[in-house]
Parts: C-alpha cells; sequence; structure tokens
C-alpha cells in the first residue's frame, strides 16, 4: 500500500537529490557544453568580454595538423600496451590471491596490493625516477653486475614503466573480483572430466573472468589514454602524448578553442572504445549467465 | 588446477609485489641517504628530514591540501549521503540514469575534466579560484560516495525505517537514529575515498587553483620537474609510512580492501548491465 502510494504521489524524499542533481548539470553537463562552445569560438574569451563570434579555423587546423593525429595514435598504442602489460601481470598474480592461497590471507594480501594507489601518483613516479635515473639504485647494481647500459628515463620507455607501475593494482583489483567469484567446484569438474590446466583455463576460467578483465581494461585504458603528467615527467623530450599537446594549449600557448576542439576529440575517441569494452562487457556477461 | 601450476603462479605474485614495492622501499632508504642526487656510496644521515621541517615548502603545502582535502570530503561527506538517500524514492529505472550520470565524472579523464571547468569558469567570470578548485574538486570526489552508499542502501534491511515511522518517530529522527547507523560504513568509507583521492587528485588543482596557490600535488610536480630534491624523500618516506599506519588501522577496524573499494564492483556491475 505504502509503496503504491510512493510510485503515484510526488514524494518529498526525491528532493534530497536535488543539490548534486543541480551540481552535475552545473559541474559536468555544463562544461562540457562549453568545450563545444570554446571549440567553435573566433578567439580567447572572457567574462565580461563581447562574444567574439563564430569560426571553423580551429576545426581544419587541427584537420590539418599530422602531429596531432601522430600523437593520439601513440597515446592509444602507449595505453594498449599498458593495458596488455597490466594484464600479464596481474592476471596471475590475481589467481594466486585468489585461489592459492589461504583465504585467511587474502585480504591481507588485497589490502598490501591496493596500498599505492592511495598514495599520490606524483609520489608514485618520483620513487620510480629515483631508483632508474642514472646513477641511481638500479643503475648502479647493474653497473656493478658489469652491466653497463644506459638509463631508460626520459625515455617512451619509462612512460610505459611508470604507467605500468602505477596501473597494475587497478587491474589486479578487477581480476581478482571476478576470478574469486568462480566456484572452485567447477574447476575441480573439469578436471575430472579428463581436461588438463591449459583446458580448464581456456574453457572456464578465462571466459569467466572476462567481465573482471574488461572492466580493468576500462580503468586502465582510459585515463592512461589521456594522461599527461607521466610523459612530461619521465618521457623526455621525444615523450610528448596527445595530452601533453592539450596540456600545452593552456599553460604555454593560452590557445582555449583549439586545446578545445582537441580534448573534445579525445574525448569522443575515448568514448567509443568505452562504449565498445562495455557492449563486449554486456554479451561477456550474457554468455557466462547462458553457459553455467 | 595442478601443483606446479599454482607454484609458478604465486612465483608471479612475490614478483609483481617485488615490482610494487622495490621503488617505495628503496625511497625509504634514500631519504636517509647523505649524498646528493641519490646516488652512492650510501651515507646514513637525517638531514633531509632536518631540511624538511625547516627550510622546506613542503610541509606548508601539505597543511593547505589537508586542509583543503577535508573541507571538499566533509561537503560530498553529506551531499553524497544526502543524494543517495533521496534516490531510494526513485523509481529504479529513472535512479539508474541518474546514477549513469554520475559516474561521469570519474570516467571522463580529468585532464577533460579539468579543462571544461576551466572554460565554464572563465566563461562565467569565477576564473582560476578557491571557488572554482572546491567545486571542480567536489564534483570529481562525490561520485565515490555516492556509489558506495548506494551499495549500502541495497544490501541494507529497510523494515526497520518504515517501524520506527510507524511508531511514530519523526523523519529525521527516523533518518539519524535508524537510517544512518545502517549506511554508516559506505558513508566512511566514501569519506576516507574522497579524502584521498582529493588530496592526491594533481590535474584539477594544477588547472583550476588560483595563481600561486601550490597544494602538496602541484608543489611536487614542479619540485620533480626541476630536478632530484632530497627533503622530497623525506615527505614520501612520512606519506608512506602514514598511508600504511592508516590502512593498518583500517583493516583493524573491520574493513577489508573490498569494503574500502565496494566502488570498484559496484562500478563494474553497473557498467555490465
Amino acid at each position: 500500500m505504502d509503496k503504491n502510494k510512493r510510485k503515484l504521489d510526488f514524494c518529498p524524499g526525491c528532493l534530497w537529490t536535488l543539490p548534486s542533481a543541480a551540481m552535475l548539470l552545473c559541474l559536468t553537463i555544463a562544461p562540457l557544453v562549453m568545450l563545444l562552445l570554446f571549440s567553435f569560438m573566433n578567439r580567447n574569451m572572457f567574462a565580461g568580454q563581447p562574444w567574439p563570434g563564430w569560426t571553423i579555423n580551429n576545426l581544419t587546423r587541427m584537420m590539418a595538423a599530422p602531429v596531432f593525429w601522430r600523437l593520439l595514435g601513440k597515446s592509444l598504442l602507449i595505453a594498449l600496451l599498458v593495458t596488455a602489460i597490466c594484464i600479464l601481470l596481474a592476471y596471475p598474480a590475481a589467481w594466486a590471491i585468489a585461489k592459492v592461497v589461504s583465504p585467511k590471507r587474502r585480504s591481507l594480501l588485497m589490502m598490501v596490493v591496493i596500498m599505492p594507489f592511495f598514495i599520490s601518483q606524483l609520489l608514485l613516479i618520483y620513487a620510480m625516477i629515483n631508483l632508474i635515473q642514472s646513477g641511481g639504485l638500479l643503475m648502479t647494481m647493474l653497473s656493478a653486475l658489469g652491466l653497463e647500459t644506459r638509463s631508460i628515463l626520459y625515455t617512451n620507455g619509462a612512460t610505459v614503466l611508470v604507467l605500468v607501475y602505477e596501473f597494475v593494482p587497478y587491474m589486479i583489483l578487477c581480476l581478482y573480483s571476478s576470478l574469486e567469484a568462480i566456484s572452485d567446484n567447477v574447476i575441480q569438474a573439469s578436471h575430472i572430466l579428463g581436461a588438463n590446466w591449459f583446458k580448464t583455463f581456456t574453457n572456464i576460467v578465462f571466459p569467466m573472468s572476462v567481465p573482471g578483465l574488461l572492466s580493468g581494461i576500462l580503468l586502465v585504458f582510459v585515463p592512461t589514454a589521456g594522461t599527461f603528467m607521466e610523459p612530461d615527467l619521465v618521457g623526455g623530450s621525444n615523450g610528448m602524448m596527445v595530452g601533453s599537446m592539450i596540456n600545452t594549449q593552456y599553460k604555454d600557448n593560452l590557445n582555449m578553442g583549439y586545446g578545445a576542439i582537441l580534448s573534445c576529440v579525445l574525448l569522443i575517441v575515448l568514448c567509443i572504445i568505452m562504449a565498445i569494452v562495455s557492449y563486449a562487457t554486456k554479451q561477456a556477461q550474457k554468455r557466462i549467465g547462458g553457459d553455467i | 588446477m595442478s601443483k606446479g601450476f599454482n607454484r609458478v603462479m604465486l612465483a608471479c605474485l612475490v614478483l609483481v609485489l617485488a615490482f610494487m614495492y622495490i621503488p617505495v622501499v628503496a625511497i625509504i632508504g634514500m631519504s636517509f641517504n647523505g649524498t646528493a642526487y641519490g646516488m652512492f656510496p650510501y651515507v646514513f644521515t637525517t638531514r633531509w628530514y632536518r631540511v624538511l621541517f625547516t627550510t622546506s615548502n613542503l610541509p606548508a603545502a601539505c597543511w593547505l591540501s589537508l586542509r583543503f582535502s577535508l573541507s571538499v570530503a566533509v561537503t560530498a561527506l553529506v551531499l553524497g549521503t544526502l543524494t543517495s538517500f533521496g534516490l531510494q524514492y526513485w523509481s529504479p529505472k529513472w535512479a539508474k540514469r541518474f546514477n549513469f550520470l554520475m559516474q561521469l565524472p570519474i570516467i571522463i579523464p580529468w585532464l577533460v575534466t579539468s579543462v571544461s571547468i576551466l572554460l565554464l569558469a572563465t566563461f562565467v567570470g569565477f576564473g582560476r579560484s578557491y571557488l572554482t578548485m572546491f567545486l571542480g574538486n567536489l564534483m570529481v570526489v562525490l561520485p565515490y560516495v555516492v556509489l558506495l552508499v548506494n551499495g549500502r542502501f541495497q544490501e541494507m534491511d529497510r523494515t526497520p525505517e518504515a517501524a520506527a515511522r510507524l511508531l511514530g518517530a519523526s523523519p529525521a529522527r527516523v533518518f539519524f537514529d535508524v537510517t544512518l547507523p545502517g549506511i554508516a560504513p559506505g558513508v566512511m568509507a566514501g569519506g576516507i575515498m574522497a579524502l584521498i583521492v582529493c588530496f592526491n587528485n594533481f590535474v584539477l588543482q594544477y588547472y583550476l587553483a588560483p595563481v600561486g596557490v601550490n597544494t602538496l600535488p602541484v608543489t611536487v610536480f614542479t619540485r620533480i620537474k626541476s630536478g632530484y630534491q632530497a627533503d622530497l624523500n623525506a615527505l614520501s618516506a612520512i606519506i608512506i609510512l602514514i598511508t600504511i599506519a592508516l590502512l593498518v588501522a583500517i583493516s583493524c577496524m573491520g574493513y577489508s580492501a573490498g569494503s574500502l573499494f565496494g566502488m570498484s564492483s559496484s562500478l563494474k556491475d553497473q557498467k555490465g548491465e
């Protein structure tokens, strides 16, 4: 009775949502509209100035700029590489925590794994710089072993290394949550029915971990593709990514319109990727639900 | 799976943990190293800690960041809890849509969020100011609170609230005496997440902080760009040790890693739908 009434009548309880609904409108939706608006604005605009008028200069300039498309491609490639390395590192680790370690130690180990999340990313980057810089701990040890190599700091390799270092906990977390949900009985059954470990993995474990894998991909790929501080700090002179290019438009050139249209394109590309990944997740979950 | 296979997996786990912790341990070690630029030979000293607490500008930035993120986290805590509470009155279809919108600030890369908020602030006339920085950071951390409290509401038994109402308690009394204790774990976890995310959020503060105001992440960024900083080692060591102590305390209080990250699983579920 109470429930029916609640559905039909206007309910004052709904009003508690208003402040954050207003915030969403003003601080998430409106800024995205601004991004579009500034993309097609003639020049920088500040409050109180007259309307500068429309232009498509930014659009044509972006289309004609090979640098932007190259950097966008490079960023996506780096993000892909980082995601792949994260999966390779995180899968065995998540498996070990979920299935090998005794249940008592699991929650402690997960705390250990997510600890870096709570430390500022900048401090993690700084710790890595310290380790791999020439004359640092790693290089000194390598040269003591007789391996004289140059430090990879200030190369694209360093960017990839630092990004993997920052994002591997997210991947472990996502994979762990779906690997843990796989019942031991299912794996046992597969063994008893004569499947070797490889077959069990490809037919049982992997398909069931796909939803966690995909949400991990989302959590790693999207922020990695849009980042600028890692390439800025450890990438050196050739390390620019698309995020650094956008950042330059605001910090050095003060070219708001051009920066806005670059951000728009980045956002659209990432949205397409996210849509594909979440569609794949949906399909994967349907398949698991259907088979088992 | 076979014993050998599991042993290999365990070895991989140890390697990954080593990869994650060697830099962290190394920086704690280097903070006691007297030789400049983190080089060798290793000479034990506590000089950098003295520098940190006397001449360095890091403690001031740290203090500013702490006050700022506390104010953001408390606001997000109150707003987020109310939002989630109000959301329970919505029809499920619309609540789902609202939750999707609420996730946008998490999904959109922070660089794009910062740029777009900066554009809006310039357009409206606020420019880079404390207010802009506050609102921007608030928007980014609010979803964490809402998602975590939503998760609690889903698990919680709502009948005691109805009973309290039937027995004549005022709406305020029902909320503070029955509802709030029920969702308290979610509220706590949301507040902690909000505090940490805001404290460490470099990009938004880099774009929105008033010119000349340097929060800790911004200060650390400029210091790293200008080269090796021994007092930064000392600060990193202190922050890392405080973080470990906090996590130990949190897990002693009965929170597991999963409950703190209720967000990641609920995020996954909602994306999967």
